[in-house]
């Protein structure tokens, strides 16, 4: 049997050395699969997907992406495409030239730049702002960019980290269909981290439940939901009030911790 | 915002180019009436407005003012190259290397705490009355500014632009370039203005200690032979000469570099 397309084992991770954030998470995901991460707000769902992106070393364990170790410098770790939970745009630089510049680092020819850029412009319905100055989009259009550009530089593996938890209901919902859509064409391999169950049961195939930190993994729950799906389905309230209930214990509040 | 705020803030945004003419006008006229109070009540030892014009005019015909300015403007120009240039490197790596920050920063504590004629005697001590040791001293005396001013800059970066460019593998020569020198861009610019400020006021200092030529030694021969409105007439041209230099090319640059904020 083949091993997973992403292969987490045993993960554990630290910013200080001493105190842990991950404490042993293990998880596996296959390719073109859309997992959520789920957890309560400062347990280390972002921390783990520094480790898969390769800005954190951890401390134990192991991580790799198809076949390949994540957890060191070496030059040939697959391309990640990340999602950060701000835009992380270069004010100075156009739309059009942000997406450039992560082209050019992951060494795509130069002839299939502007195809690529118009393609998920378009895709993402913000063909119009190619040469606009991101400072002037609207969140969710800098959102939507910062997408265009995880995605065009033809990652394995797409981290998203809460990107629509700054956005307003409306435009967030518009965003997690566009998302799901753009998913189910261009077959990627999605990795989704979120505090919301309904976000993650929405989107997901697969949504992994880590404790409070120093994170694990406490459940991984299949989504026997089918697509296309509406955020209000009377299904997905069903499963986010079962989810709730298995984690209400979990992740609630804990007498003798700061409310 | 309040109303009253708003339209205050709304006033300072609108102010309009024939509304700072009038305030330039208006800060000059004001300037000129102290100065020939300062005149009437200094017994004659301040030259009135009249004799500053004057000499002015005189100066500004005279072909050696303008052999005095180039001999001081090239001056200025190297320091200020070459003080930009050393003081953004080690600025950068002092911000970006906790190591030579921790080397640089006792130095450039003293080196700010070093009054500036003491760059200009110890390079004469050094190298002479030679031509190069009024620009070295100059060099010397600018750099400090320029590290304190890239220095703190470089530190306030954003982090997150720094995980994005290390996600997406720019590497350090596109990081530098692309993200951290645009992000410091204000920065560069204040630094380079302030160096630019500074090497025309310490430019005189230093004429005026070691070298023969120059509008700095220019201006000391003048107050040497109290000819004090030909003194201030030299220091007029040359204010207005490295204001205008400072609008056109920084003002230019900067309008360019900077045209995404607006």
């Amino acid at each position: 049997m083949s091993p997973p397309y992403i292969d987490v084992e045993g993960l554990k991770a630290s910013y200080d050395g001493s105190r842990l954030v991950l404490d042993g998470v293990d998880m596996a995901v296959e390719e073109n699969e859309f997992v959520a991460v789920l957890g309560p707000s400062g347990c280390g769902k972002s921390t783990m997907l520094q480790v898969l992106s390769g800005l954190l070393r951890p401390v134990a364990g192991r991580a790799t992406i198809a076949g390949k170790d994540m957890t060191g410098s070496s030059s040939d770790r697959p391309r990640v495409g990340y999602v950060f939970q701000d835009h992380r745009l270069l004010p100075w630089r156009t739309v059009a030239s942000n997406i450039e510049l992560v082209l050019e680092a992951a060494g795509l020819p130069r002839r299939e730049w502007d195809a690529r850029i118009d393609r998920y412009l378009d895709i993402l319905q913000i063909g119009q702002f190619r040469d606009a100055w991101p400072m002037r989009l609207s969140g969710g259009q800098r959102q939507r960019v910062s997408i265009a550009r995880a995605l065009a530089i033809d990652p394995a593996v797409v981290l998203m980290d809460e990107p629509f938890s700054t956005l307003d209901e409306v435009t967030a919902r518009t965003m997690r269909q566009q998302l799901v859509e753009l998913w189910q064409e261009s077959s990627r391999t999605i990795v989704f981290v979120t505090h919301s169950i309904r976000e993650a049961i929405f989107l997901a195939d697969r949504v992994a439940i880590l404790t409070r930190g120093p994170a694990r993994v406490l459940e991984d729950v299949e989504v026997p939901i089918g697509r296309p799906r509406r955020y209000e389905d009377a299904e997905i309230t069903e499963l986010e009030s079962a989810i709730v209930d298995r984690v209400m214990g979990v992740w609630g509040y804990e007498e003798g911790t700061p409310a | 915002m309040s109303s009253a705020s708003a339209s205050a803030a709304g006033f300072h945004l609108d102010v309009g180019w024939h509304r700072r003419a009038l305030a330039f006008v208006t800060a000059v006229a004001l300037g000129v009436v102290g100065w020939q109070i300062a005149t009437w009540i200094s017994d004659g030892w301040i030259p009135g407005v009249g004799e500053i014009v004057d000499a002015t005019g005189e100066a500004l015909v005279a072909a050696d003012t303008w052999d005095q300015i180039l001999i001081t403007s090239k001056r200025i120009l190297i320091a200020f190259v070459a003080s930009t240039a050393i003081g953004v490197a080690i600025g950068m790596a002092a911000g970006l290397n906790r190591k030579a920050e921790a080397f640089f920063r006792p130095l450039i504590v003293i080196a700010l705490a070093t009054p500036d004629p003491l760059y200009v005697i110890i390079a004469i001590l050094v190298l002479g009355t030679e031509e190069s040791s009024g620009v070295i001293a100059l060099t010397l005396a600018l750099i400090p500014f320029v590290v304190t001013i890239v220095h703190s800059s470089v530190k306030a970066r954003e982090s997150q632009l720094d995980e994005m460019s290390a996600v997406y593998r720019l590497g350090r020569r596109r990081y530098l370039s692309r993200v951290l020198a645009r992000q410091v861009t204000p920065a560069l610019f204040a630094a380079a203005r302030t160096s630019f400020a500074f090497a025309w006021k310490i430019v005189v200092l230093v004429e005026a200690i070691s070298q023969p030529r120059g509008i700095g030694s220019e201006i000391y021969e003048q107050f040497r032979l109290l000819n004090a409105a030909e003194m201030i007439a030299l220091a007029l041209i040359f204010i207005v000469l490295m204001r205008l230099v400072d609008a056109v090319v920084f003002g230019g640059l900067e309008r360019r570099l900077m045209a995404w904020s607006r």
